[in-house]
């Protein structure tokens, strides 16, 4: 399996997700969406276990790999949130945000070959980016809710959107932290310090607390919804700015140890 | 100080207010940098830092139990204070990721150490705002520890979980030392230098026996002859040269690989270069190819080598335009092969590699560098020697704020029934 293949996993991943979302939207047996999307999820992932097998290491060093595995993870946290709130709308967006991660991947891949800097070569390695990638799907599932709530909803925000909103970021938040402390354990294995105030690491320090501030800031005011939202679009954005950001960032260039496929 | 907040009493101190706070210090950390410069942590070295910490947890236990009577310390552990020290310690943080870093320990002069953002983990701007959260943290916890109740169990875990690992880590900065240590096959060393680049002496010695580098397959690229950029430029293309392979594609050029020699050397002839076999230090990687382009039949062949510190490298010009290279391989694992001794008597053999430290009586010995000219022929390890006595606190912090982070996992959307 290699990225050769990509294209016609990615087209049969997409048409099964698509058909969940439009499952979602007409059919009132749920089962059939979650087929579909469980369908599209697996034939996905046998891509990235096949890519996985025939690099011989964990398919997350370049760009394009976690993009691959941030395209994986949105469908699957927009399942978890339909199965909790039956959210109709919900599978279509992140048919939507995997379907723009998946061209570019298609149209923009990066180098991809086998090898794996040595200190890459860790058990840490894989935790640490699942876990985070997961965070930042949740994240950005929650970051689309926003969005509908702030500028898409003709009606007032209801309570319980607020509360979906709120618990895609518990859940997004946790992961992210155990994906930043995973990260500080095999620091100090791999780099003899467990914080380095790396660009990477600052810009995740950002991230983390600006989610804190939405989390306290709902605990004070929890009718006040507007506000809310936009600290977690400028969360949002601190987020992409760590995720890849960084290796734009002038003050970033030629420091960061996190640049692992930019050469 | 205390006459304004009399005064001001019955207000309900909101954002607006914990924003101004912010920018108080802020304000006052400017003055501070430009008078007395920048906080020099190595002053912090034992036993200043733990005065400093029972210092600290006294002054936050007379703010908790003065809380009733000072409208300000009231006002520290509410959320308007804990929010607004948030948005500025993202905002300053933010300053911090958009301004390059220097080394706290280079000087910086003008307009640079004036305000101090290059070094802002030594600027007292960020120092001022990181503590006044730190200390509406460390507020929150007190009435939440006693009396002791299974329902905080979860808030203690991620806010003491996070003022432990702080206070630890910034506590325990300047008590932790690295050192470089340089070690050369066959001979024991027992120094290494500082980050003062002071040489000191140790309780263990080190003795390098081995130092191996393995490396990937090599593998080919196409270069712009004017340029020298890879290609297509922007998303380069490379074929790795992995035993037994025959042929490749490589852009619009077949490769047909028609001789490996993994340890070789080159000779010059009248005319070119020629690569045999020669097993011994120095060696490189070098291959015979035939190229031909896919769409034009044009075709060229010889060798092509990625050359080492004792043979020049070798490329393959395909036409006026590209050439095929042989970029240095990548290594795939460094590793010292190593014995060490301690004062205390220890003798052990132990083999030290990148993301595998050794770790004994307190230090923790990491692979660093080698001599990069030579590469994988080094006969030189450099180890990076690390001891953190704060490290354990820290550690227990890191490990509360994970068991908090799982519970509020678990949690999360069970959360807001409960509340309702």
């Amino acid at each position: 399996m290699n990225w050769d293949h990509f294209l016609l996993f990615a087209l049969i991943s997409l048409f099964f997700w698509g058909s969940g979302a439009i499952a979602a939207w007409k059919s009132n047996k749920p089962y059939r969406v979650y087929l579909w999307t469980g369908l599209g999820l697996m034939t996905f992932f046998a891509f990235i276990a096949g890519l996985w097998i025939s690099l011989e290491r964990p398919p997350m060093r370049t760009m394009g790999e976690t993009r691959l595995w941030y395209s994986f993870f949105l469908p699957l946290a927009g399942l978890i949130t339909y199965s909790r709130w039956k959210y109709k709308w919900i599978l279509s967006f992140s048919f939507i945000l995997s379907a723009v991660f998946i061209c570019i991947n298609i149209f923009k891949p990066e180098i991809h070959n086998k090898t794996l800097m040595p200190a890459l070569q860790s058990p840490w390695f894989a935790p640490h980016v699942i876990v985070y990638m997961f965070a930042y799907a949740m994240l950005g599932a929650a970051v689309v809710m926003a969005i509908y709530l702030l500028w898409l909803k003709k009606k007032t925000i209801d309570h319980k959107e607020m509360e979906l909103s709120d618990n895609l970021v518990y859940v997004g938040l946790s992961f992210m932290t155990l994906g930043m402390l995973f990260g500080a354990l095999w620091a100090k294995e791999a780099w003899g310090h467990y914080w380095s105030w790396d660009p990477k690491e600052t810009w995740a320090a950002i991230t983390w607390i600006a989610y804190l501030v939405y989390i306290h800031f709902r605990l004070h005011q929890p009718y006040v919804y507007k506000k809310a939202l936009v600290i977690m679009l400028v969360s949002f954005i601190s987020l992409q700015m760590c995720w890849y950001g960084i290796n734009y960032l002038p003050s970033a260039q030629g420091v960061s140890v996190h640049t692992y496929n930019m050469k | 100080m205390n006459f304004i907040l009399f005064n001001m009493w019955e207000k309900t101190w909101g954002y607006k207010e914990g924003l101004a706070v912010c920018g108080g210090l802020f304000l006052t950390g400017i003055l501070l940098q430009i008078t007395i410069g920048k906080i020099n942590w190595d002053l912090l070295a034992f036993p200043v830092n733990i005065i400093l910490l029972v210092l600290y947890i006294c002054a936050i236990l007379l703010i908790h139990v003065n809380a009733r009577r000072v409208y300000l310390f009231r006002w520290m552990s509410g959320y308007p204070a804990t929010v607004t020290a948030m948005i500025g310690v993202v905002i300053i943080t933010m300053v911090m990721g958009l301004t390059r870093q220097v080394q706290p320990r280079q000087t910086v002069d003008g307009f640079e150490a004036f305000l101090g953002f290059s070094q802002m983990l030594s600027a007292w701007p960020f120092v001022l705002i990181f503590t006044w959260l730190i200390t509406i943290l460390g507020l929150t916890l007190p009435k939440r520890i006693l009396p002791f109740q299974w329902k905080n169990i979860p808030f203690l875990l991620n806010h003491l979980g996070l003022f432990i690992a702080v206070v630890g880590a910034v506590l325990g900065s300047a008590d932790m030392q690295r050192l470089k240590m340089t070690t050369t096959v066959g001979k024991a060393e027992w120094r290494a230098y500082d980050n003062n680049q002071q040489l000191l002496e140790l309780p263990l010695a080190i003795e390098l026996n081995d130092f191996t580098i393995d490396e990937y397959p090599p593998k080919l690229m196409l270069i712009d002859n004017e340029t020298g950029k890879a290609l297509p430029e922007g998303k380069p293309v490379n074929l790795l040269l992995e035993d037994h392979l025959e042929q490749g594609k490589l852009g619009d050029w077949m490769i047909e690989v028609k001789q490996q020699i993994p340890e070789a050397a080159s000779y010059s002839t009248t005319d070119t270069v020629k690569f045999v076999t020669f097993h011994s230090i120095g060696s490189t990687y070098a291959a015979y190819v035939r190229v031909t382009h896919i769409q034009t039949g044009e075709q060229k062949e010889g060798w092509i080598s990625c050359g080492s510190f004792w043979v020049p490298y070798k490329a393959l010009r395909l036409n006026d335009k590209v050439s095929l290279i042989m970029p240095e391989r990548e290594p795939r694992r460094f590793a010292s092969d190593i014995t060490l001794y301690t004062q205390s008597g220890t003798k052990l053999a132990a083999t030290i590699e990148v993301n595998k430290p050794l770790k004994i009586e307190g230090w923790k010995i990491y692979q660093l560098s080698y001599d990069e000219t030579k590469g994988k022929w080094s006969d030189i390890s450099i180890f990076e020697l690390v001891r953190d006595p704060w490290l354990p606190i820290v550690y227990v912090g890191i490990y509360m704020l994970i068991a908090g982070a799982i519970w509020m996992f678990i949690t999360a959307s069970k959360r807001k029934e409960d509340s309702i």
